[in-house]
C-alpha cells in the first residue's frame, strides 16, 4: 500500500454538459462539472451517488464516449496507454477511439437490459465483438478463445450456442462481463452491473468481477448506487453529488470516517445488524443539474449549512493521505 | 413431433378454413349484385339489334341459365360449384362464351406475375437497403436528399404519378410505348424480338410500381431503423467498438427487417389479385383488368376464378411466412 500507485486514467477539470436546444432556448445540464480524478492501476474504484447525480454521464466521459447531446465543454481525459506516456483521448479520431474499446478499456452494461442482439446466437455476438478488434483471426480461433474463457469463468459450456432471450438476467450479465474482459483490457467500466439482479445473483456477479480483476490485475471502475456493493468490492470510492466528486477516499476511510455530510447520510442509511432504529434518509431531493444552487450544491439539504456554503463552492482539502473532501465544515482555513 | 401436433396441424386446418370461408364469400357476394348476368346478356343481344320474340326470350333465359350453371337454388349451385372446383374447373366465362375461365386466367396470369413479381423483387430490397442506410446515417446530406425525394413522391396518388410517367416518358419524350403489353398483332413466341418488345412495354408500368413501392419501403424502413438504432444492443455494440459495417448490417438492418418481411409476404400474396390501376393507366393486360370487367358484367365464374387464386395466394403467403418466421426471429418459436 505504501508504494505510489501508477495512474492509468486521469481527468483534468473535466466538464461535460448536455446541451439541449428546444424551440430556440438552450438548456444546459451540467452532468459532469469540474471533475478531477486519478484512477490507479490494479484497483477497483467505486463511484456512488443518488440517481441523477451524473454517475452514468461521468462513466460515458471516462469511456470517452462523448456524443451529442453530451458535449465536452472543457477539460481533458488522459489514458496512460503506454505506461509513461499519457494520451489525451478526447482528441483521438473515431477509428482510434473504436480500437481502444474492448482492447484497452471495456464497458460492462447493465445486462438485464436488451444489450445483446436478439437475433444472433451468442457466438455470433462474440464473433462481431472480437472480430472487430483482432484482425486475422479465423472464426475457429475466436471461438476457441471464447470457449477457453468460458471454462475459466465457469459459465455453462453450451452458452455460445444460445440466443440471448434463452438466458436469465444473471447469466446475461455474466456474459457481458465475460465479453468485456475477453481481450484483457487494462480498464473495465461497469455501469450498474449488479442492479436489477437479486442479491444471490449479485453476489455471484461481484465474485466474478473480483476474480477477473485478480487475474488480469487491471482496473475496474464501478458505478452503482448500492453502497453495499461498494463496501464489498471497491478499493477506493468517489462520492458524486450534482456532477461533482464531493468526497473520495479508500473504502475504509469512506465507511469509517465519512466527512462530507452527504456521505454521512449515505452511510447512515445502510441497515446494520442488530440496530432496529429507523434509518434516516437524505432530506429533500437532488437539485436539477440544469439549475444548480449557488455555492455548494448540497447546501439546501445540508443540516450544517453555514453562510459561506451558500456563496462559494469549497475546494478539496486532504484530511488524510488519499482522502479528499470538498466541504466547508472540514479542514477549516485550508481551502484554497 | 410436438411442433407438428401442437402447431403445424392446427395451423394447416386454419389455413384450409380461411380458404373455405373466403371462397364461400366469393360465391355469395356476386349473387347479391343487382346485375343479373342472364338479363345483361339478353340486353347485350337486343342492343346488337337481334329481334327476340317474348317466347324466345323465356327459352333463352332457360338455356343461358343452364350454360352458366345458374340452375336450381343457391345451395344446389354451391354444391355443384365445389364439385367443379375440386376438378380444377371454374366453368366458362359468361361474356366471352365459350372461353373457359381457366384459359382466360391462364392468359392474364403471366403478364401480372411477370410485372408485379419483378416490381416487388426490385423495390423491396432497394427500398429497404437504401432506407436502412438512410436511417442509420440520417445526418448525412445524401440521406436527407433521398428522404426529401421520397417525401415528395410517396404521397402522390398512384394514378396521377403513373399518368405523369406515361406523359413524360411515353408521349413528350417517346422512349417507351404508351399502351399495351406488346406491339399490336405480335404473336407471343420465345424469341429475342418478342422478349425485347415485352420488356419495352412493361418498363413504364414496372417503373411506376418500383418507384412508388420503393418509396413506401424506404420511408417505413427509415423510421424502423431510427428506432432500432436507439436500442440498447446497438448502443452496446458501439461501446464495444464493433466495426460500423457490422453494426449497420447485423445489428440495425437485420433487426429492422423483421416487420418488413411480413410486408413482403403480404405483397407477394396480393400479386394474384393484379394491379388494376396500373393495368388501366398503361392499358396493360393482366388479372386486375380482367377482374374489373368480370365484376362490371356480373361474370360470376370469372370473378370466382380470379378471386380463388387471390385467396389461395394470400393465405399461402401468410402460411409460408408463419412457418419461416422463426428463421428470421429466433424469439418466435412453435413448440
Amino acid at each position: 500500500m505504501a508504494e505510489k500507485k501508477r495512474t492509468i486514467l486521469r481527468t483534468d477539470k473535466l466538464k461535460a454538459f448536455y446541451i439541449l436546444e428546444m424551440q430556440g432556448t438552450q438548456k444546459i445540464i451540467k452532468a459532469v462539472n469540474d471533475v478531477d480524478m486519478e484512477i490507479y492501476e490494479n484497483e477497483i474504484y467505486g463511484i456512488a451517488g443518488e440517481s441523477g447525480c451524473g454517475k452514468t454521464t461521468l462513466l460515458k466521459a471516462l469511456f470517452n464516449d462523448i456524443v451529442p447531446p453530451l458535449r465536452l465543454v472543457s477539460g481533458k481525459i488522459y489514458y496512460c496507454i503506454n505506461w509513461d506516456k499519457e494520451v489525451d483521448v478526447t482528441t483521438l479520431s473515431p477509428e482510434e477511439k473504436r480500437q481502444l474499446r474492448m482492447e484497452y478499456i471495456s464497458y460492462i452494461p447493465q445486462g438485464s437490459m436488451s444489450v445483446l442482439n436478439p437475433v444472433l446466437k451468442l457466438k455470433e455476438t462474440y464473433k462481431d465483438f472480437i472480430g472487430s478488434h483482432l484482425s486475422g483471426q479465423s472464426q475457429e480461433e475466436i471461438f476457441e478463445l471464447a470457449r477457453k474463457q468460458i471454462r475459466v469463468l465457469g459459465l455453462p459450456k453450451n452458452i455460445l450456442d444460445v440466443y440471448p432471450h434463452q438466458l436469465s438476467g444473471g447469466m446475461r450479465q455474466r456474459v457481458t462481463i465475460a465479453l468485456a474482459s475477453l481481450l484483457k483490457p487494462r480498464i473495465m467500466i461497469g455501469d450498474e452491473p449488479t442492479t436489477a439482479l437479486d442479491v444471490v445473483v449479485q453476489r455471484g456477479v461481484i465474485q466474478m468481477l473480483k476474480m477477473i480483476q485478480e487475474n488480469l490485475k487491471n482496473t475496474i471502475i464501478l458505478v452503482t448506487h448500492d453502497m453495499g456493493v461498494h463496501a464489498n468490492i471497491a478499493d477506493r470510492i468517489g462520492i458524486m453529488y450534482a456532477g461533482k466528486i464531493v468526497e473520495e477516499g479508500s473504502t475504509e476511510q469512506i465507511f469509517g470516517q465519512p466527512l462530507h455530510p452527504y456521505t454521512q447520510f449515505l452511510i447512515n442509511s445502510l441497515p446494520k445488524f442488530g440496530d432496529k432504529n429507523m434509518r434516516s434518509s437524505v432530506p429533500g431531493n437532488p437539485p436539477s443539474m440544469a439549475d444548480l444552487p449557488a455555492g455548494c450544491p448540497f447546501h439546501p439539504r445540508c443540516p450544517h449549512v453555514k453562510e459561506i456554503c451558500r456563496q462559494e463552492m469549497p475546494d478539496f482539502c486532504y484530511p488524510d493521505e488519499n482522502h479528499r473532501v470538498a466541504c466547508w465544515l472540514v479542514g477549516e482555513g485550508k481551502h484554497g | 413431433m410436438n411442433f407438428v401436433k401442437r402447431y403445424l396441424i392446427p395451423r394447416l386446418i386454419q389455413y384450409l378454413l380461411v380458404i373455405f370461408l373466403g371462397i364461400t364469400a366469393v360465391f355469395i357476394i356476386p349473387r347479391l349484385l343487382p346485375n343479373d348476368p342472364v338479363n345483361t346478356m339478353i340486353g347485350v343481344m337486343q342492343a346488337r339489334g337481334q329481334q327476340l320474340e317474348p317466347g324466345a326470350i323465356d327459352g333463352m333465359v332457360t338455356s343461358l341459365k343452364e350454360m352458366y350453371g345458374l340452375e336450381g337454388s343457391w345451395w344446389e349451385q354451391y354444391v355443384a360449384f365445389w364439385g367443379r372446383l375440386f376438378r380444377g374447373d371454374f366453368g366458362v366465362s359468361f361474356f366471352q362464351f365459350p372461353t373457359t375461365v381457366n384459359e382466360m386466367v391462364g392468359r392474364a396470369m403471366p403478364w401480372t406475375l411477370g410485372l408485379l413479381l419483378t416490381a416487388t423483387v426490385i423495390n423491396w430490397p432497394l427500398g429497404n437497403i437504401v432506407g436502412g442506410l438512410a436511417g442509420y446515417y440520417s445526418r448525412k446530406p445524401w440521406s436527407r436528399v433521398v428522404d426529401t425525394i421520397a417525401m415528395i413522391v410517396r404521397p402522390q396518388p398512384y394514378y396521377i404519378f403513373a399518368f405523369a410517367l406515361l406523359l413524360i416518358l411515353g408521349y413528350a419524350i417517346p422512349w417507351f410505348p404508351v399502351a399495351g403489353g406488346t406491339e399490336i398483332g405480335r404473336k407471343i413466341a420465345f424469341n429475342w424480338p418478342t422478349i425485347k418488345d415485352i420488356l419495352r412495354h412493361s418498363f413504364l408500368p414496372a417503373l411506376s410500381l418500383v418507384i412508388l413501392g420503393g418509396a413506401i419501403n424506404f420511408q417505413t424502413m427509415k423510421l424502423i431503423v431510427q428506432n432500432v438504432n436507439a436500442e440498447s444492443f446497438v448502443q452496446y455494440a458501439k461501446l464495444g467498438g464493433v466495426t460500423e459495417n457490422r453494426i449497420v448490417g447485423r445489428y440495425v438492418i437485420r433487426n429492422a427487417l423483421l416487420p418488413q418481411i411480413t410486408g413482403l409476404a403480404l405483397s407477394l400474396g396480393q400479386i394474384f389479385s393484379g394491379a388494376l390501376i396500373t393495368e388501366i393507366v398503361f392499358s396493360y393486360p393482366g388479372l386486375g383488368g380482367l377482374l374489373f370487367n368480370a365484376i362490371v358484367n356480373g361474370d360470376y365464374n370469372l370473378i370466382m376464378g380470379i378471386t380463388v387464386f387471390s385467396i389461395v395466394g394470400i393465405a399461402t403467403a401468410i402460411l409460408i411466412l408463419d412457418l419461416l418466421y422463426p428463421l428470421f426471429d429466433p424469439r418466435v418459436r412453435y413448440t
